[in-house]
């Protein structure tokens, strides 16, 4: 890292800036219709189908076909909805989506018609800040949409988007206090910088994996997709959307995956750098070839989003949280401390009564954080316990309300003989023809 | 080369923390963090007894803590607290003060249901879930942290030589008082509205504290008191700017002190809130509000006290006038107390405008005589109870002083002491405060002092009458027997009353010996 | 140039391509009314009657909101200090440490108040 990096950043000329921007918007967009297609055509082959291949060869224009589709069908808008709010908030959410991307860096500084400019749009002392700032205006457009669409399920989805995402939020800015404490900066390049000679993921990993798991989570993707849980909540937020509108929150969403992934790729994996094997080739670290390293980088976590999708069932929303809130967090705290005491301990300038001071800390933090896990799980079973204990007392009703139900957790189905059975039949005759009384 | 992308120099320089020093205000807060987590992890039945343990020996350990520091004089933290002889002796009071209401609030054979705070402060008033909790006989000990929390921002209060910590440290003493002014068992959407009501206002005067805050910062450069002193002595030319910024501070310091025009919350705050965190409110609140107004003005802008002493005067003039007539027509005692604690702030702000060491040691003197006064009121007020809780519309106290002699006794002693009558503390903190002011030139002011102390005579005496020279009717309340908290807490604001009335020169000396703000 | 501005540009394209397509939509696609269409959508049965003003929402949700909050200032105090570490030392260390501690007690009671239970 040298000095002269940084310094050139803000002095690209306008025509530079002009294509930079352009670049990105046009990598945004395609790699969003690529994504799409690749998620498809991945996910067909986990459940033995084919998946698209009728457009283009193998099906590539398959995404860019459904776009176009998209603006040519009516647009539906409820009566219900608070039309400034409606229409902007697909506008805010596709807008931050590209926003984000701002401060990624591409790759080492090239050669521009003969202009000396790093691989970034910009880079400055808070970059990483900057990202969480423009996802969180992010979020605004999903609780915008939900709220606005003035209809139930949008507004469940909006709302549990939003309780997920600032939930993992946290645990999200937790992993990243790590980084910053081994590179020393917020900016993106600094931080890709400092994984000089071993990337973050490696001598972070715990730090590493609770970002892995947030940004799932962040991004309202499956095994963490409740927002748009199709069971319960329809679509979600965007369920009242349709045409170009839902189109965006389509894109919005896609170009999140690819700044997550992009953002662990600059944070954890060395960014631009090339991976070990190839980093002995001298040239692999200059050059145009560092964007090819970012983008197999970048590839293999969307991959990782996909696999994830093709494989794990939907969590249960407060299992879903319980993971955010009751293990993400204490955890990352416990291993922020650790690793701030390691790196104290390795400082010459810490005594040796300093650093019992330090054990102690360390050693009650630890233990806080184990008591705390062991009453609460404690806590947990009884609860569940007492619950089973009460569902247990409590008759199975198959017939509750009028229609026929499962057995919860702890209630017996009762094995009826056929006449028995067909009583819940009976039951919903019976309403029916109340209300036609009724009616009548 | 872009200069905000250059690695930056040492930022930082790390200041030293003298620990001992501010190790009461530590105290504190640290008991106040254990005290949550005995709430996270005591169990119910055992919450109260350890809770009571841990608050009262907070008190006591800072305490015998102030005493060892009393001769401590210096500033610490990068210039941002001050431990001076006024802020020790402040901190001792609200100590001892407060100690007396956590008494107040631990007191439960006053109330047939127990506690004096709601079984669940968030279920709703009226509903099956109130009625249920209370069958259960919940109560919320939360109150004890949340005091302690409080208590601690009020200790820092007084000694923040700095506008940023002394806003966090008004923010730390206020959130807990609005919270536990919701908290009350009985009436309880009155004791809501009373929350609520202090918690926006309270935030309206905060904002002015914060911008008054900026437009000093943009004046001087800095927050620290020392450095803004020295910034308005370099720059004696007028300043709009920093008029309006020492207008605007003083308002949201004004504001927890009651001083009219800002006093609209006081009455209805004081009348919702449960009767302990009133007496909490109207006394350790008000000293902490008045040590930080001080050090505002003295430190900071003694240097321009020209420009601003005829905006207290008007103050000063306003609450002693407005207290004092609007006191005269409550027809509820504790709004009574209210509107009387306001004509009480007006007094006080008579020895803050004499802006001199004898007038920083009358308002000393003032606060504490006060403040233990009050507490002995407001806790005679909680024992007198009819069959719908505290009985505080006056027309049920008619009689009361033959029905019980004693705690007639004592009230009227304290009515005495608030409206200035010899041999109680009372006079003496009036006669020092308006010695004080007309040392200093303020005779007009302590005319218009005396003539509303005249006034508030009448409603302290009116009370006095309807207590002892009215027959007792059917609807006269009667008064509970209290268990040895509530008599602890009346027997020491009489004692005081009486015993620094008479004999005034301990504490005259004590406040006297403190000397001077430091910077 | 300000390292700043290439952000704007990028904004201001961002949110013209955004525009653009919301704008378009409505005039290229085709428009045939059919008041059950523009009805909330509720799988073909009435819409459940909604409370006028939007109505409450559970608390559960603001708690979570507050909540966040809490640790979202934490997490802003923690990267000033994770970026300057080197520079503060073993007193920032120690600091850093105490601050943490008091939100784990504000956590351990939220945690034991079920705060942090959905059910």
């Amino acid at each position: 890292m040298t000095s002269n990096q940084f310094g050139l950043f803000g002095t690209d000329p306008w025509w530079l800036v002009l294509l930079k921007v352009l670049a990105i918007f046009v990598i945004l967009v395609l790699l969003t219709l690529f994504t799409i297609w690749w998620e498809r055509r991945v996910v067909s082959r986990m459940q033995n189908r084919i998946g698209p291949n009728r457009v283009g060869p193998q099906g590539l224009l398959q995404s860019l076909m459904d776009g176009i589709k998209l603006a040519l069908k009516e647009e539906v808008i409820p009566r219900t909805a608070h039309l400034a709010v409606y229409w902007i908030a697909p506008v805010i959410s596709a807008t931050m989506a590209f926003l984000a991307f701002a401060v990624i860096p591409f790759g080492p500084t090239v050669s521009i018609f003969g202009v000396k400019t790093p691989l970034q749009l910009t880079d400055f002392p808070v970059s990483v800040l900057y990202v969480l700032a423009i996802a969180s205006i992010g979020i605004y457009g999903i609780v915008l949409a939900g709220w606005s669409s003035g209809s139930p399920y949008p507004l469940l989805g909006g709302l549990r988007s939003s309780a997920q995402v600032i939930s993992y939020e946290i645990a999200m800015g937790l992993s990243f206090v790590a980084v910053f404490l081994y590179a020393g900066s917020m900016s993106t390049s600094e931080i890709v910088a400092a994984q000089q000679p071993v990337w973050f993921a490696v001598i972070l990993l715990p730090s590493f994996l609770i970002y892995v798991t947030s940004m799932v989570g962040e991004t309202n993707r499956a095994p963490f997709d409740l927002p748009e849980a199709e069971g319960e909540l329809v679509g979600g937020f965007h369920t009242e959307y349709s045409s170009l509108k839902f189109a965006l929150f389509f894109l919005a969403e896609y170009i999140n995956m690819v700044t997550v992934s992009a953002l662990a790729t600059t944070l954890f994996l060395g960014g631009w750098r090339a991976p070990w094997p190839l980093s002995v080739w001298a040239s692999a670290n200059s050059g145009w070839w560092p964007m090819l390293w970012w983008l197999v980088k970048v590839q293999l976590f969307i991959f990782f989003f996909i696999w994830l999708r093709g494989t794990l069932p939907r969590l249960r929303y407060d299992q879903f949280m319980k993971l955010g809130w009751k293990l993400l967090i204490p955890i990352s705290i416990v291993w922020i401390v650790i690793v701030a005491g390691a790196r104290t301990l390795r400082d010459q300038s810490a005594t040796s009564s300093s650093r019992d001071t330090l054990f102690i800390a360390a050693g009650v933090i630890l233990l806080a954080a184990v008591l705390s896990l062991v009453a609460s799980s404690r806590a947990d079973k009884r609860k569940t316990q007492a619950d089973e204990a009460r569902a247990t007392v409590a008759e199975y009703q198959v017939d509750a309300g009028g229609f026929p139900v499962p057995p919860l957790p702890g209630q017996q189905a009762v094995l009826t003989s056929r006449r028995d059975s067909a009583v819940g039949t009976t039951i919903i005759q019976q309403r029916i023809d109340n209300q036609e009384n009724a009616d009548g | 080369m872009n200069p905000i992308m250059a690695s930056a120099p040492a930022l930082f320089t790390i200041r030293s923390v003298d620990y001992r020093a501010i190790s009461p205000v530590l105290i504190i807060l640290a008991v106040a963090l254990v005290s949550v987590f005995v709430e996270a992890f005591v169990g119910r039945s055992a919450r109260r007894p350890v809770q009571l343990v841990l608050v009262f020996g907070a008190f006591l350990a800072t305490f015998i803590d102030l005493i060892t520091l009393h001769a401590t004089r210096l500033v610490t933290a990068a210039g941002s607290v001050a431990v001076d002889g006024p802020a020790l002796v402040m901190q001792g009071a609200i100590i001892l003060l407060a100690a007396l209401a956590a008494m107040l609030m631990a007191e439960r054979m006053v109330d047939p249901s127990g506690d004096p705070f709601a079984a669940r402060a968030s279920s709703l008033p009226g509903s099956v879930d109130e009625a249920e909790f209370s069958a259960r006989g919940y109560f919320q000990t939360e109150v004890w942290p949340l005091l302690l929390f409080s208590v601690a921002g009020m200790m820092l209060f007084v000694s923040a030589n700095d506008l940023l910590l002394m806003f966090v440290a008004l923010e730390v003493m206020s959130l807990p008082i609005y919270l536990m002014a919701g908290m009350a068992r009985r009436r309880r959407l009155l004791s809501q509205e009373a929350s609520l009501k202090y918690f926006l206002l309270g935030a309206f005067a905060s904002a002015f504290f914060l911008y008054g805050m900026a437009l000093t910062f943009g004046f001087a450069g800095s927050v620290n008191l020392g450095s803004i002193a020295d910034a308005v002595s370099a720059k004696p030319s007028q300043s709009g700017l920093l008029l309006l910024a020492v207008a605007m501070l003083s308002i949201g310091l004004l504001f927890k002190v009651a001083a009219v025009p800002f006093h609209q919350w006081t009455p209805d705050a004081y009348q919702g809130a449960p009767t302990a965190v009133t007496a909490l409110m109207a006394t350790t609140v008000k000293i902490a509000a008045f040590g930080a107004l001080m050090r505002v003005l003295y430190v900071a802008f003694g240097g321009i006290r020209w420009d601003w002493t005829p905006m207290l005067w008007i103050v000063a003039i306003l609450t002693m006038v407005v207290g004092s007539v609007i006191a005269v027509t409550q027809s509820d005692i504790k709004r009574m107390l209210a509107y009387s604690s306001v004509a009480q702030a007006g007094f006080i702000l008579v020895g803050v405008i004499a802006v001199s060491g004898k007038g920083l040691a009358s308002v000393l003197f003032y606060v504490i005589a006060y403040g233990f006064a009050t507490i002995g009121a407001f806790a005679v007020v909680s024992v007198v109870r009819d069959a719908s809780g505290e009985a505080t519309h006056l027309s049920k106290w008619a009689g009361l002083g033959k029905k019980s002699p004693v705690t007639g006794a004592v009230l009227s002693l304290l009515m005495l002491s608030f409206a200035g009558i010899p041999l109680t503390s009372g006079f003496i903190g009036k006669f020092a405060v308006f010695s004080a002011a007309i040392a200093n030139g303020a005779t007009w002011l302590v005319i218009v002092a005396v003539i509303a102390s005249v006034v508030s005579a009448f409603f302290y005496a009116r009370v006095i009458v309807l207590m002892f020279f009215s027959e007792p009717t059917e609807a006269t309340a009667s008064v509970v027997v209290p268990s040895a908290f509530t008599t602890i807490v009346i027997a020491a604001g009489a004692t005081v009353t009486v015993v620094v009335g008479i004999a005034p020169q301990p504490l005259l000396d004590l406040v006297n010996n403190a000397g001077l703000f430091l910077r | 140039m300000n390292v700043y501005t290439p952000i704007l540009i990028l904004g201001i394209l961002a949110f013209g391509f955004a525009a653009f397509s919301v704008l378009t939509a409505s005039l290229t696609g085709p428009k045939r009314y059919n008041r059950a269409k523009v009805d909330a959508y509720e799988c073909g049965i009435d819409p459940t009657p909604q409370p006028e003003g939007g109505g409450r929402f559970p608390v559960k949700y603001y708690l979570t909101a507050m909540l966040f909050i809490v640790f979202d200032i934490e997490i802003v105090f923690l990267y000033p200090w994770a970026v300057a570490f080197d520079r503060l030392a073993f007193f920032g260390f120690c600091e850093m440490v105490v601050f943490i501690i008091t939100v784990l007690v504000v956590y351990a009671y939220v945690w034991r108040r079920r705060g942090l239970e959905w059910d």
